[in-house]
């Protein structure tokens, strides 16, 4: 029998080796991120008020690729410390292939955590999406391609900015009419203003939702399709952010310009959000777990009723 | 009879300039004052670029028929643009006859936790309504006589963009697809974003259909099947380089 430790466990280290391989190929991408991406901390802040609504939003998620793994870490360790009860995705939530397996590598796996958490989540549809997606339990959008939930006195709107046909619209102004919350905030994929060198503002949508969102007091917007962050100047008293960058990339795209508030293109990034009566406060968390921009916002007043 | 033609003309014209902006009355109020003279995107402010290459020009004339002809015994004449889609809506109540027979021989699409039944039962859809459908020609809703309306109507759109805007939306369309009648859309390739305003022009589709913009074409599909159902080439106008 050997005397030297490392003959004698030889054959151990190797069947553990082996091991480890096989089980990091089931659970793991196919890239595995090397652990320096990823910041043993993460620079989120607590909430100020636990009673407050608490949620996270995610755009442009579903490459299944090691950006989207690193950031969903981060993403979980930002909820030890905030817990957000539920999550907004802008859309493009699957991109490429959409089987099963796709499912698995580009939600499922990645955010397991938070499913495992019972953090809900409430999608929106992004142009790289199958409008059958809505039938997909664990996006919460039931069966619907634009639909409108509440919670607390916050009510949320996620529009379908693919396909906004009179259908839509006359859903949209109706249920904005209708709605008493105190708070109104819309999310969809396609920013309808943006610095974004490859796609900018969509002008079209612009022109058909806008009116609505003024007439009927809309508070914040939301929306992905430009993958990076941008905090706008508010635009006519609305406060518009794009947060396209949870797991695609664009570098060095914000075209910093009248738009923007505060732009963050260099690396891939999420936001946190806290609805605490009439403030709102916000956290945008990178890949490595800075904050790269916060902030609270108050609540506008709501529009004199026409006569 | 010169002077005729000519008033029927600018008559048809104009009916037709009001068909293409029907929704006018019924769209979200316009913004205010204040409101147009915010800040536009850089879509917005971008210059204008060079005029368009024309596209290839529909068979026989690149605009509609004269939207309101005089019929030889006197008569009032036809509205084409109503004609088309009153025929274009009929074609589409046919084809839903086909998408609801085939959906009753596929299991209800519920919602799940399994995408593989999503995936399946879209699959088994496309399967069902392919078999009804074997003998589907391109053109069969998009009706040959009617083309040139809406090649008119998504080619006065693109027009009225500015060249940013115009370079936007061609830059997000799917190129060098194969698009065929009867075939499933690729899974693989992107659903480019259906410009809002162009939608506002076209005669409305049923939740089983929509308007997708592929390469150069316009074509129709059943969003619950991911069938390609009817194409209309040579639509979308090219950029010169």
């Amino acid at each position: 029998m050997s005397t030297n430790p490392i003959k004698r466990f030889l054959p151990a280290i190797l069947v553990l080796g082996v091991a480890g391989v096989v089980v990091a190929a089931v659970t793991e991408p196919a890239q595995r991120p090397p652990a320096s991406a990823i910041s043993a901390a993460t620079e989120t802040r607590p909430p100020v008020n636990e009673d407050s609504v608490k949620f996270l939003v995610l755009g442009d998620t579903g490459t299944g690729d090691r950006a989207q793994y690193d950031v969903s870490a981060q993403v979980w360790k930002s909820h030890q410390v905030f817990p957000y009860e539920f999550a907004i995705m802008v859309g493009d939530n699957i991109y490429g292939s959409e089987r099963p397996q796709d499912f698995a590598q580009k939600f499922e796996r990645p955010y397991k955590p938070l499913l495992d958490a019972n953090i809900a989540f409430y999608a929106s549809l992004g142009n790289h999406d199958d409008p059958n997606q809505r039938y997909y339990k664990p996006f919460g959008m039931n069966g619907q391609r634009y639909y409108t939930y509440q919670k607390k006195d916050v009510r949320f709107f996620a529009l379908d900015s693919n396909y906004m046909d009179r259908d839509q619209q006359t859903w949209l102004e109706k249920e904005l009419k209708d709605s008493d919350a105190k708070w109104k905030i819309a999310y969809f994929h396609h920013p309808i203003y943006s610095s974004g060198g490859r796609h900018g503002s969509e002008v079209d949508l612009r022109e058909i939702i806008e009116p609505m969102f003024l007439q009927y007091g809309m508070n914040v917007v939301f929306a992905g399709h430009e993958h990076f962050y941008e905090r706008l100047k508010p635009q006519k008293g609305i406060h518009y952010f794009t947060a396209g960058g949870s797991s695609k990339l664009r570098e060095g795209d914000i075209m910093t310009g009248a738009l923007t508030a505060k732009g963050f293109d260099t690396e891939q990034s999420y936001m946190v959000v806290e609805i605490d009566g009439d403030v709102m406060r916000f956290q945008t968390i990178s890949r490595r777990g800075k904050v790269v921009d916060s902030g609270e916002i108050t609540r506008q007043a709501k529009p004199e009723p026409k006569s | 009879m010169t002077k005729l033609k000519s008033a029927s003309f600018v008559l048809s014209i104009a009916v037709l300039a009001a068909g293409c902006t029907r929704d006018v009355t019924s769209a979200p109020p316009a913004p205010t004052d204040a409101a147009s003279k915010a800040p536009a995107g850089p879509k917005a402010a971008a210059p204008e670029a060079p005029k368009l290459v024309p596209s290839v020009p529909p068979v026989g004339s690149p605009f509609p028929a004269p939207a309101l002809a005089a019929a030889p015994d006197g008569q009032p004449g036809t509205n084409v643009q109503g004609a088309a889609t009153l025929e274009f809506q009929n074609q589409i109540k046919a084809y839903l006859r086909i998408h609801n027979e085939a959906e009753s021989k596929v299991p209800k699409l519920k919602r799940t936790d399994d995408p593989k039944e999503i995936s399946d039962r879209e699959s088994m859809l496309a399967k069902a309504i392919q078999t009804l459908r074997t003998s589907a020609k391109v053109g069969q809703i998009f009706a040959p006589e009617y083309q040139p309306y809406f090649i008119k109507i998504v080619q006065d759109d693109f027009a009225r963009r500015s060249a940013v805007d115009r370079k936007a939306i061609i830059d997000e369309l799917p190129k060098n697809m194969k698009v065929d009648i009867n075939t499933v859309y690729p899974t693989t390739l992107a659903l480019a974003t259906f410009p809002a305003g162009l939608l506002r022009k076209l005669p409305d589709l049923p939740p089983e259909l929509e308007y997708r913009l592929v390469g150069r074409s316009l074509i129709l599909r059943d969003v619950k099947a991911n069938l390609i159902v009817d194409i209309l080439r040579d639509v979308v106008p090219t950029i010169p380089s």
